[in-house]
């Protein structure tokens, strides 16, 4: 394939022409939330007429503004340079609009009417900068290759919005009835954690399962599922914060605690659970879909899925129902207790989280070294055999940024570094070739290829 | 670094699997939880009346006003019930729960016939506050077994307003 006929170079990543089935998929799932967006907002409306209920419902247009600007935006990323930009601004004026009215909503329904919006706007501040260290160090997870940014934020806003909104409405449901039938107490906490656990864990994999569907090519393996999942997890877990601070802050305020009870949950959701809480959760969801994606028959990929689902939702659960039985004393001592009942009732999962992290990074760099000893083996010239110990290593391919840092500046770094991506890519097509899991032509590993070899003719030599 | 052997994902899968094991038996012993607290079958038709629910005074132990479904958080309040249509066997106590689901106000457990005189359930306010806290206030009349609520005879729901 001739690059001449592109405006700009194909895309490190080439999109194929024709749909494939997986996106049938991912319109069904999509028309099902919004569905069930609409019915249960119209229900919740009619029937309990409450603050969340009036949310639910003014927040229709919000959520559906930021669903068709994120597809919009994320799909601009696979056009060709000359509609990019005209996508892009459709995308970013309806990101604002579908924002400003949610956050209005949000404003006027709920943090007005509970902590007023001064308190609000602080709480977000507080919860920003943890959030956006939690969303960086979860990308930086994937040593071999970063997924776009642009993909990260999506996920996240997912968490944020999308899914907070999804399960307001069917907690509220959930809630409701649990409420008038139930007899209160263990049964009916039991009762709760299953709807939190259930529910928040399906509207946050949702999100990671349509980037599963529509973004194949930015989804490689157990690696990218963990990032995506973790990133739905700290978006939700950001909106969630805010909210419980919120209301603890209105609660607390006429005892003149409120700020001290905002702090305590500001500490216990962004820092000490800002990764143990819904980030590893829903990272399990990831971690299955990525498995998925890689595992060679449709049943081993049901299992797997399902098995992500199962354990989101059970670790979900086991912290919902069971922290009761870990109380935290009122006391200095209160604070130590705090930190263990988390160690102790979350800690497993993301042990056995970063368990399947270690593992799936290291079988992707042993994938990816392969492939860049068989493609130096071609004499292609896109990977030289003097490459492949530089590009095995993410240490070696910092110095040899560094280097090139040093030697012209920060152009030259970020040449090498598109250089070293595009290898990457390359390397990453190659290992999903050889083992069948790509429904894309071969005519995209050679423009790939091609690529990387016009990049290194514009890199200096390092 | 060496080649990857190509079923080094079947590894990770079959990890998945054992920790999705774990969590199926986490989720079963939920739902055993969730059935030793809410058994099946308790039903006995059997029904208590809550009077209503009126402003209290403390000083005196006695209700004001007439039955509300919403109170400030300054206000002191207590449900009423009539024990006296309860068959005098069962075992039953009155609690009121926050919007927390805190236990924040109780009588019994005992019979009907005891309870007689403890027709007034006030809620009190948690220790270290001045207020009570806002949200949903649930009272319940349960029949016990064995100690554990198993039914709710009569329930109601009244809002503390923030």
């Amino acid at each position: 394939m001739s690059t001449s006929t592109y405006t700009t170079p194909p895309a490190a990543n080439p999109h194929p022409r024709l749909r494939p089935g997986r996106y049938g998929i991912a319109i069904c799932i999509t028309a099902v939330v919004v569905i069930a967006l609409v019915i249960s907002s119209l229900l919740n409306y009619v029937y309990l007429d409450t603050i969340p209920a009036r949310t639910s419902l003014y927040g229709l247009l919000a959520v559906a503004l930021i669903s068709l600007g994120t597809y919009i935006g994320v799909r601009a990323f696979t056009r060709d340079r000359a509609s990019r930009r005209k996508h892009l601004i459709r995308a970013g004026v309806l990101l604002g609009l579908g924002t400003l009215l949610w956050l209005l909503v949000l404003d006027i329904f709920v943090f007005t009417q509970a902590a007023g919006p001064g308190v609000a706007a602080i709480c977000a501040l507080a919860c920003l900068p943890t959030t956006a260290l939690g969303l960086l160090v979860v990308r930086r997870m994937d040593r071999n290759e970063k997924e776009p940014w642009r993909l990260v934020l999506v996920a996240a806003a997912w968490g944020a919005i999308v899914a907070t909104s999804l399960v307001i409405w069917g907690e509220t449901i959930w809630d409701q009835v649990a409420q008038r039938s139930l007899v209160p107490g263990p049964g009916l906490d039991a009762s709760t954690a299953f709807s939190a656990g259930l529910l928040e864990e399906i509207a946050k994999g949702l999100a990671v399962a349509l980037l599963f569907l529509v973004m194949r090519n930015d989804f490689d393996d157990v690696v990218d599922g963990i990032v995506y999942g973790a990133a739905v997890g700290l978006g939700f877990n950001f909106l969630e914060s805010i909210a419980y601070m919120t209301n603890l802050y209105a609660i607390f305020s006429p005892d003149g605690i409120g700020w001290y009870a905002a702090g305590l949950q500001w500490y216990g959701r962004q820092v000490l659970g800002l990764f143990f809480g819904h980030a590893t959760y829903t990272a399990f969801i990831g971690a299955g879909l990525g498995i998925a994606r890689q595992l060679p028959n449709k049943r081993q990929k049901a299992f797997a899925i399902v098995s992500g689902f199962l354990i989101a939702i059970a670790g979900h659960f086991s912290w919902d129902a069971w922290v009761q039985f870990f109380p935290i004393d009122n006391s200095l001592f209160g604070l130590v207790e705090m930190h263990l009942r988390t160690l102790i009732m979350t800690g497993p999962f993301t042990a056995a989280l970063i368990a399947l992290l270690i593992f799936g990074i290291r079988y992707e760099a042993m994938g990816l070294v392969d492939q860049f000893k068989k493609e130096a083996a071609t004499g292609s010239g896109a990977i030289l055999p003097e490459d492949v110990p530089i590009l095995a290593s993410p240490w070696r391919r910092l110095k040899q940024r560094l280097r090139a840092f040093r030697r012209g500046g920060l152009r030259a770094y970020l040449e090498v570094a598109r250089l070293q991506t595009a290898q990457l890519d390359l390397a990453m097509e190659r290992w999903h070739r050889e083992r069948k899991e790509i429904d894309m032509p071969l005519e995209a590993e050679d423009a790939l290829r091609q690529r990387v070899i016009q990049l290194r003719h514009w890199v200096p030599a390092t | 670094m060496s080649s990857a052997p190509y079923d080094q994902v079947q590894v990770l899968y079959r990890t998945l699997l054992v920790f999705a094991t774990v969590a199926v038996v986490i989720l079963a012993v939920g739902l055993v939880e969730f059935v030793y607290f809410e058994p099946p079958g308790q039903a006995t038709g059997v029904k208590a009346q809550i009077v209503g629910v009126y402003a209290y005074e403390p000083s005196t132990g006695a209700t004001q006003g007439s039955d509300r479904s919403a109170f400030t958080r300054t206000e002191v309040f207590a449900a009423v019930v009539d024990w006296s249509g309860l068959p005098s066997d069962l075992n039953v106590d009155a609690r009121w729960y926050d919007a927390f689901g805190s236990v924040v106000g109780r009588v019994g457990p005992s019979t009907p016939a005891k309870l007689g005189s403890s027709s007034i359930v006030p809620v009190i306010t948690p220790q270290g506050l001045h207020h009570n806290l806002p949200g949903d206030y649930t009272f319940v009349v349960e029949r016990l077994q064995s100690g554990v609520p198993v039914e709710v005879l009569a329930r109601r729901i009244v809002l503390v307003e923030r």
